[in-house]
């Protein structure tokens, strides 16, 4: 520890734990690494072969799961000081906002990278952080008591004072969802974050997210890098994120940026933060803070030029910021999209797997990414597995140029969001900067219908699946007798039919694929597809004996009957059981109808002996 | 050339077609796949289809039966070569003309001589009634597919069919004596006597899904151990069943290091004169068919009329022997040898054929030329290794046997479309006649006897003649010809070479 020469408290970083994962852990290693300074990672069981573990310097393992790992405060606290690291970095999610990891921490004698636990307490609640920001004069949002919403207020926006990410957001549009509302949000906020405190909020259905990025250092320096536009979201989750935010007005530019300033000093922020703001036209309200790295921090980093982890690690070392904000210039444009491990054709449902095959683009695009080849993507965890971030002249170039990186993106084997991003990109909504928060959920049509297996994939998985001839002459098709036979094989998209597929003789360069033999799986255009040869083995070649009659299939007891004369049933209803060399045997029926029993429980029957018959039924 | 080749292709669009059109769209009305789509469906994707005799009955029977009625050839199925033999319901309801029986059997032979296993689809009426003489009651006649199949299934070569429509009579001994079968519902029928004959010999009234149905085949009699939806199903079927078979020891035959012929493909129609008079080198052709176009010919200043080597085809060894002139003494002699070699190192033959014959005249027949060409004979039907004979021009007299013709059993025996066989020209079978004759009235009334002979051996002597009456395996396209043998060389690979013992030589 140094005295610098304004009497601030310097303290050298020569040593970052990482307390989180994924592939923040890796862009954290990374800023590290530049700085010559040395990583420890922490992991739990499920993420023991993930590439960030491999990445660190140094790799402790924590638990088996998330309680005992990335959660476990005290465990991560006794590890940084039983190895005697300078400094713990939260990343973002897990511990990052919790007031008395980051105290306890900091009482350990380890920097916590980041603001002070005094501040993460303060703006980590909704309504703390709102008197905050009406203190430092930022706009807020109207906000209601339960039984006071006016008329023309309505609809209404509910969520935890305590929450964050969506948990316990609720609209109501009425008094009677309002109370539901509330009822189900207390409960979930109280589940969520052990605090039931809701606030209720104007609603703007068609609003934009924006936020700005902030940075204050210990000597009361405070800038901003600009603003992000978050629009594009699903169920709160963020998609695509860009900066700057495309035609926004230098008014409001200009009312929030300095807001989030205003708001910082007010509370004496240090570190990286993000204001957030709900945009509509020409009002601005300020919706939260966060205070820690922001999941779509590379945007900002893109178009500004700065380092934030960089930054991150001078300012908790006691460093001034490097920069002034007059030096700080936005150069083009930047899109990140995050690669979730979901089915948006599914209902975005969770999806998990093996990494087959990994492929990310060669140029052009900057990859965060958190998996490698081989690893299982299981649901324990958040499913972003990756960003591709890029950047452009301008927000034309920017879209451009990430349509190419997600055509050059491949995650075979897990289902992910990347073909369906692709299509929203390319889309002319997002392309003319019609979004708000509730675009996606609004289910544009052109995304949302489901694709088919373009002819060339199948064709591509035709080539690879084709087992060719085992012997020197070529495998052409050729006939005596006539025109060649083009190699074709019967195959099917998953949930598709199966179609004749006609083999190319080369390679499709737009496509990729993994096989193992029997299964293809592809991506083209970001759009993963999982082909499989169709075995013509495989049908449903029922023989219905289709008569009415069962008859004793061998000679035995019958040691029970389950239905009764005049009962309906239909093929394959258990009608009784019979028992026969020591063996039981079910009696189904064959057909669909009225049932008459033609035997007693209890009977010795010979083979062929009447049981049942049924009258069928025509429908 | 090149016309000759156009022709060859034209009549093998026309035999592809199958039955009349009415007939097809009948056939495929009902749901059924065609002969050679069904082939299609069975093969590997890529697979190679070697047919064989594809213009059987070729101008026969009124030009009524294309291909015979019967499709069969060698192509891989899961990676196996097997012999197909399928019949065309088109063509007369897949029925059993003379020619159809001898092309059936023929098949077998070549499955049974090369271990392939055998696979019918069968959908045939039976025997073709009008000709039950011809088709019935002789050694190579309907009995003998039975015979065949009984012993191939004894030698461990599997035997399995697919009913895939009529399978009556006789034809019912298809899939029963097969190792395995399958019949396609609502479509296959098997019955010894089918609902007509059943009501003249008993009176019984029954329609032929209750008589010989799929589902009574497979649920009743057992006569099927499988049953299928549709003609795809019963295909991918038998593509399973053939999946379980063991597998024969895989190639090795290595793609990896095989070189073309550093001639181009194409000219080997130039290199032909098409005028079998005209006399031409035939290394122009070996150089157009084997690896590296490289010969490492054998006593290449001795017998020069007989060119003979070892070379490779398609990574495979083989012995060439290729006619270049009349065979004399010397060449006789030097083939003899070159035959025993081959044999000695286990190498298969290639035979090239193009003789009008052995040299006749005093001088020859005093030195013994009888005796050589003896000689040259015993070697050839003395052979144990695999032998092919590729006629590419003509094929005359006792040079036929010398060169491996039909009755030396080569494995397989191919024609060029210029080819030309008989017993001798037909110039010089009109002079030996007219001889024979003798006291012509005029030159006029010699010419008159002669012309008609002329003409019958022109007639008798093309390859379609030959080709309609399974003297051979197949008139080629040229260009194919190091293919095809590439392939019918692969198919004997794995054969364990077997000791030679020739036949007493004439010294």
């Amino acid at each position: 520890m140094t005295q610098s020469s304004t009497g601030r408290t310097f303290r050298q970083i020569t040593s970052v734990l990482i307390a989180n994962r994924g592939e923040i852990a890796e862009r954290i290693i990374r800023s590290c690494r530049s700085r010559d300074i040395r990583t420890v990672a922490i992991y739990s069981d499920a993420d023991a072969h993930m590439p960030f573990v491999a990445a660190a310097d140094e790799a402790v393992r924590l638990g088996a799961s998330n309680a005992e790992s990335y959660l476990a405060g005290s465990a991560i606290i006794e590890t940084a000081v039983a190895l005697g690291v300078d400094a713990v970095h939260p990343g973002y999610g897990f511990l990052s906002e919790n007031p008395d990891f980051a105290a306890e921490v900091e009482k350990a004698g380890v920097i916590f990278i980041g603001p002070s636990a005094r501040v993460i307490e303060q703006m980590g609640r909704k309504d703390r952080a709102r008197h905050i920001a009406e203190r430092a004069g930022v706009p807020v949002t109207p906000q209601y008591a339960p039984d006071s919403v006016p008329a023309d207020a309505w609809p209404v926006l509910v969520k935890a004072a305590a929450g964050g990410g969506g948990k316990g957001m609720h609209i109501a549009t009425d008094l009677a969802e309002l109370e539901q509302a509330l009822q189900t949000a207390a409960r979930e906020a109280k589940t969520a974050f052990g605090d039931d405190t809701l606030l209720i909020e104007k609603y703007v259905p068609q609003g934009r997210h924006i936020e700005v990025q902030v940075f204050g250092d210990s000597y009361g320096n405070v800038v901003h890098l600009f603003e992000r536009d978050c629009s594009v979201q699903r169920r709160h989750q963020k998609v695509i994120e860009e900066a700057p935010a495309m035609g926004l007005s230098p008014a409001v530019r200009d009312t929030i940026l300095s807001a989030a300033v205003a708001l910082c000093r007010e509370v004496g922020y240090t570190n990286a933060g993000t204001v957030e703001f709900l945009v509509d036209g020409d009002d601005a309200w300020f919706l939260e803070m966060n205070t820690r790295l922001q999941v779509e921090h590379p945007v900002t980093e893109e178009i500004t030029g700065v380092d934030l982890v960089d930054w991150q690690l001078r300012v908790a070392s006691g460093e001034a910021l490097p920069m002034g904000q007059e030096q700080i210039r936005v150069q083009g444009h930047a899109i990140e999209v995050r690669v979730y491990s979901e089915d948006p054709y599914r209902d975005f449902l969770p999806q998990t797997g093996v990494v087959r095959q990994l492929h990310w683009p060669a140029m052009n695009a900057r990859i965060e990414s958190g998996i490698s080849a081989g690893i299982h993507v299981g649901t324990a965890f958040d499913p972003m597995l990756a960003k591709v971030i890029v950047h452009g002249d301008n927000r034309e170039e920017a879209i451009a140029a990430m349509i190419h990186a997600l055509d050059e993106t491949a995650i075979l084997g897990v289902v992910t969001n990347v073909g369906f991003v692709r299509r929203l990109l390319a889309s002319t909504s997002f392309r003319d900067g019609h979004i708000h928060t509730s675009w996606l959920d609004s289910r544009p049509e052109a995304a949302f219908a489901v694709p088919q297996c373009p002819d060339l994939v199948l064709a591509e998985a035709a080539r690879v699946l084709t087992v060719l001839v085992a012997n020197p002459l070529p495998s052409d098709g050729w006939r005596l007798a006539g025109p060649a036979h083009a190699p074709r094989l019967r195959l099917h998209a998953d949930g598709e039919d199966a179609r004749w597929v006609e083999v190319p003789t080369t390679a499709s360069a737009a496509v990729f694929s993994h096989s193992d033999g029997v299964r293809v799986w592809l991506a083209y255009e970001g759009q993963n597809w999982l082909v499989s040869a169709t075995d013509g083995m495989r049908r449903d070649t029922q023989v219905s004996q289709g008569g009415p009659d069962v008859l004793a299939p061998m000679p035995g007891l019958v040691l029970l009957i389950d239905v009764t004369d005049g009962q309906e049933v239909a093929v394959g209803d258990r009608l009784g059981v019979m028992e026969a060399m020591k063996m039981e045997l079910a009696l189904t029926a064959p057909i669909t109808g009225r049932v008459t029993v033609r035997v007693a429980e209890g009977a010795q029957v010979s083979m062929g002996h009447l049981l049942f018959d049924i009258e069928p039924r025509d429908d | 050339m090149k016309r000759l080749v156009a022709e060859l292709h034209e009549k093998l669009a026309h035999v592809r077609l199958g039955g009349s059109e009415a007939a097809r769209d009948k056939h495929v009305g009902r749901g059924k796949l065609l002969v050679r789509d069904r082939i299609d469906h069975l093969l590997d994707p890529g697979s190679p289809f070697l047919e064989v005799a594809p213009l059987a009955a070729f101008d026969m029977y009124g030009g009524q039966v294309p291909s015979a009625g019967i499709v069969t050839g060698i192509g891989y199925v899961q990676g196996r070569a097997c012999m197909i033999v399928a019949n065309d319901a088109t063509v007369k309801g897949g029925t059993y003309y003379p020619m159809t029986v001898k092309k059936h059997l023929r098949a077998q032979t070549i499955a049974q001589e090369n271990r392939l296993p055998c696979l019918y689809l069968v959908d045939s009426g039976g025997a073709f009634l009008p000709m039950q003489d011809e088709v019935f009651p002789d050694r190579e006649h309907f009995g003998r597919i039975f015979f065949n199949q009984a012993q191939m299934s004894a030698q461990g070569i599997p035997q399995i069919a697919s009913v895939m429509g009529s399978c009556t009579a006789g034809g019912a001994y298809v899939p029963a004596m097969s190792d395995e079968s399958v019949i396609v519902k609502d479509q296959g029928t098997i019955f010894l006597g089918g609902p007509p004959l059943v009501k003249a010999a008993t009176g019984e009234i029954v329609t032929a899904e209750e008589l010989g149905g799929g589902l009574v085949h497979a649920t009743k009699s057992g006569v099927v151990d499988h049953l299928a939806d549709d003609d795809e199903h019963a295909l991918e079927i038998v593509r399973s069943i053939v999946g379980t078979l063991r597998e024969p020891v895989d190639s090795d035959i290595e793609a990896a290091g095989v070189l073309p012929p550093r001639e181009e493909p194409e000219t080997i129609y130039d290199v032909v004169p098409t005028d079998t008079r005209t006399p031409y080198d035939v290394r122009d052709v070996i150089s157009r068919i084997v690896d590296d176009s490289r010969l490492h010919e054998f006593k290449p200043l001795y017998g020069e009329t007989l060119v003979c080597g070892f070379a490779h085809i398609w990574g495979q060894p083989v012995a060439i022997v290729a006619n270049n002139g009349i065979l004399f003494s010397e060449s006789s002699l030097k083939g003899a040898h070159f035959i025993e070699l081959a044999n000695q190192r286990g190498v298969p033959l290639v035979f090239l054929q193009n003789i009008t014959g052995f040299m006749v005249g005093k001088e020859y027949e005093n030195g013994g030329i009888a005796k050589d060409g003896a000689k040259l004979v015993t070697a050839v039907a003395s052979s144990v290794v695999p032998k092919y004979t590729v006629v590419i021009g003509g094929s005359f007299g006792a040079g036929n046997y010398g060169m491996c013709g039909r009755a030396y059993d080569p494995r397989f025996l191919w024609m060029w479309p210029n080819a030309r066989i008989s017993v001798m020209g037909g110039e010089q079978a009109a002079s030996v006649l007219a001889t024979v004759r003798g006291d012509f009235d005029s030159p006029e009334a010699e010419e008159e006897f002669k012309a008609p002979i002329r003409e019958k051996y022109e007639i008798e002597g093309s390859p379609y003649y030959s080709t309609a009456r399974l003297w051979d395996d197949g008139v080629i396209d040229p260009i194919d010809t190091r293919r095809i043998l590439g392939m019918a060389l692969s198919l004997s690979a794995h054969e364990p070479a077997r000791d030679p013992k020739f036949g007493v030589f004439r010294l």
